[in-house]
């Protein structure tokens, strides 16, 4: 019978050999149609990355067999829509975007974030191309909460210096190379050519902390000290002046209702030499191509403080109450993976990941225009030296920033000395701060 | 003996017909309004669970210089907006009565305004009044005239979004007076006319006189909007520049749903549908004595 033996051990072994082969060939497929035929809800901001990602939804769909539902609104309309269907816990909304930077710490103390942690260890529910390393430790660290990873970063931007190198030549005026310069050339432009806006920022008080919060920190100023506001310390009343200032005597008649959809008309249209806005407006700004030869894309100067630009950057989170959170992170694979933003990058989406950063494709792209360089440039510089601090770190942010807000537009319009403006704003945000507390 | 109203409309048995208006009232004004005082008497800021103040938000109100700002705004922005209404919608209607080649165009382009969605208004009036790139200065500038800061300035922002809210909204006043005209007893004019009656006369004695039920009933249903002012300012200006147009309602819609206080935003949209509801029974009694 010893042949016989050895025929049954031989049919074992290869029986074996076949399942470990088949085990080993279904571990390296991801199931992307392991959701087929759900449908998820997504609570998207009008803003270039979902307008971007969403052209394209259909290829999702495709891929997945999961249908995606998509709600757009405004920013700050989104917010409110989102805010009510988290308050009553609903399952309405499977995912959304959110500004950690903004909110992150009051919707994390609600717990209306799904911490993603446990669906990134699991191989059944994530891609092994994902590639999770890939995506910008600065930019994966602003996700994180109490250990917990609440969304995955959709782009980096800040704010940018865009002025016209053509007036600077024609007025003979160097760009400025420190904060304080920009005053003394503004004042040469403005001399030189009247019909011009020498200076640009935001005025509206709900959107200036995100540029006034550069002179800040440029300056050496911090919004809180000890935990109390600290806009009266002398850093923080030299910027609530000297931003106030340079729009007050450079910027354009009106710039306290002054937010990025402005200043990009104001700078497309050729009537401003300087504007200080988001990176986000370049697509904006070279709308039409008046713009693409004679701009130049830097941070803001440094300051006695050092350079510390503005960064931050949108996240996609998922909703801690969706029923659907499975399919829900296939869309954030989907929409967050190397070959998206390969793709976005090429339509002015700053990647969060390096391996897209660094690509051919996007590297071609970049050198096509002297423009784009520029603006890669002052992005890089702000990913390694940039601070997400637009206002104070407290759960009431929102309405601490209004206060730092309405600070600059009382000196703007001469309601109130930079010591008073600091003084009431130190008030109200202290006032917050105690709230908190209880 | 049956009565006569017993199989009259309206009698016992057709009560029941009244259920849905009832429970449409109930539920989508009734619930929610109980659920706004609810909320009026508690610490709650979303995310966090709702803390029973007894009205401590009422008492926080009282010494916010916010809200005092916001309705001395709303009050300003009323008085400005509804008499110079009023005064136009009157001057309209009386035109639209008349009889004129091309009237029923002529109605139609200018009722346009008050169609038009007050979000595209915002947006269509905020391009017109940049101070830098608006037609407004434009406008001005090629008449020899100093430009304006428009929205941009303290002083201007209520009397410019009382203007554009007179241009957008003079058209609904019009069509109600135009409804009360065509309906004016013909025997005061005739009587008038042979007791030699000057226009302004006739006018001011006889017109103005029939027409106020009209005039009421248009000023009740501008003061209801005007008091909730807030698309307009939203989109223009969101209050500012510093507070200097922000209504109590905008006031309110910032706290609950930008810095989400919810408790006390209610406790403030609770007293502005108190003024609300107090400008409505003043014009009540106004139109009751009139009539």
């Amino acid at each position: 019978m010893p042949r016989v033996r050895r025929s049954i051990c031989t049919a074992g072994v290869g029986i074996l050999l076949g399942a470990l082969l088949c085990a080993s060939a279904q571990a390296g497929e991801f199931n992307w149609k392991r959701y087929q035929g759900e449908t998820i809800t997504f609570l998207s901001s009008n803003h270039p990355w979902a307008n971007a990602v969403l052209k394209r939804q259909n290829e999702f769909t495709d891929l997945t067999g999961v249908k995606i539902r998509v709600d757009t609104f405004q920013e700050a309309q989104m917010r409110q829509r989102l805010v009510t269907v988290m308050q009553a816990k609903s399952g309405e909304v499977d995912l959304y975007m959110s500004l950690k930077s903004r909110e992150g710490l009051q919707f994390f103390n609600a717990g209306w974030y799904a911490d993603l942690k446990p669906l990134l260890n699991d191989p059944a529910a994530t891609s092994p191309a994902y590639d999770f390393p890939d995506l910008s430790p600065a930019l994966v660290k602003g996700e994180e909460y109490g250990g917990k990873l609440t969304g995955i970063p959709l782009n980096i931007e800040g704010p940018v210096v865009y002025s016209r190198k053509d007036v600077f030549d024609k007025c003979k005026v160097a760009p400025p190379k420190t904060l304080a310069e920009i005053e003394d050339a503004a004042k040469k432009l403005k001399a030189c050519d009247g019909s011009l806006t020498p200076w640009v920022s935001r005025g509206l008080k709900s959107a200036a902390p995100y540029t006034f919060s550069v002179f800040l920190h440029n300056l050496g100023g911090q919004y809180l000290a000890g935990g109390k506001s600290n806009l009266s310390s002398k850093a923080g009343v030299d910027a609530l002046r000297y931003y106030s200032a340079l729009l007050k005597d450079y910027g354009p008649p009106g710039v306290v209702n002054y937010t990025f959809y402005q200043i990009s008309s104001l700078y497309r249209e050729g009537k401003a030499a300087m504007a200080f806005e988001s990176s986000n407006e370049l697509g904006s700004k070279m709308e039409g191509g008046a713009r693409l030869n004679d701009t130049a894309i830097t941070l803001l100067p440094a300051g006695p403080g050092g350079s510390h630009p503005t960064v931050i950057g949108w996240g996609l989170s998922l909703s801690a109450f969706s029923k659907r959170q499975g399919a829900a992170w296939l869309f954030m694979q989907w929409a967050t993976s190397k070959e998206m933003q390969a793709k976005l990058a090429l339509e002015g989406i700053a990647p969060p990941r390096a391996s897209v950063a660094g690509g051919a494709e996007y590297q071609r792209w970049v050198k096509e225009q002297p423009v784009r360089q520029a603006w890669v440039t002052a992005l890089g510089e702000m990913a390694r030296t940039g601070t997400s601090e637009v206002g104070p770190n407290m759960e009431q942010q929102p309405a601490a920033r209004e206060a730092i807000g309405d600070a600059v537009n009382r000196i703007i319009l001469g309601q109130a000395t930079p010591e008073q403006a600091a003084a009431e704003a130190d008030k109200l945000i202290n006032q917050l701060l105690e709230k908190e507390k209880k | 003996m049956p009565r006569a109203h017993d199989n009259a409309p309206g009698s016992g048995g057709a009560y029941w017909m009244l259920i849905p208006a009832v429970a449409f009232t109930v539920i989508l004004i009734g619930l929610p309004f109980l659920y706004t005082i609810y909320l009026s008497l508690h610490q709650f800021v979303f995310g966090k669970d709702a803390l029973f103040n007894a009205g401590r938000n009422y008492l926080l109100m009282l010494q916010d210089r916010l809200f005092w700002n916001g309705l001395w705004v709303t009050l300003l922005l009323y008085l400005i907006s509804l008499a110079l209404q009023m005064a136009f919608g009157l001057y309209l209607g009386m035109l639209l009565d008349r009889s004129v080649w091309g009237r029923g165009l002529l109605r139609t382009i200018l009722i346009s305004p008050f169609v038009m969605p007050s979000v595209v208004v915002g947006m269509m009036w905020l391009v017109i009044l940049d101070p830098s790139i608006g037609a407004a200065n434009y406008l001005l500038e090629s008449l020899a005239l100093p430009r304006s800061t428009w929205l941009a300035s303290p002083l201007l922002v209520v009397p410019t979004i009382a203007l554009i809210d007179t241009w957008q909204w003079t058209p609904f006043v019009a069509l109600i007076i135009l409804g009360g005209m065509q309906v004016l007893p013909i025997e005061p004019y005739e009587a008038a006319s042979i007791d030699g009656a000057r226009r302004w006369q006739t006018f001011w004695y006889i017109t103005l006189p029939l027409l106020r039920p009209a005039m009421i009933t248009a000023a009740t249903l501008r003061s209801v909007d005007l008091l909730r002012f807030f698309d307009t300012i939203y989109i223009t200006t969101q209050g500012g520049p510093s507070n200097a147009s922000t209504t109590l309602n905008i006031y309110a819609f910032r706290v609950g749903f930008e810095f989400f206080d919810i408790g006390y935003a209610s406790a403030q949209m609770i007293t502005l549908l108190a003024i609300v509801f107090g400008a409505v029974m003043a014009f009540t009694q106004l139109r009751r004595h009139t009539l």
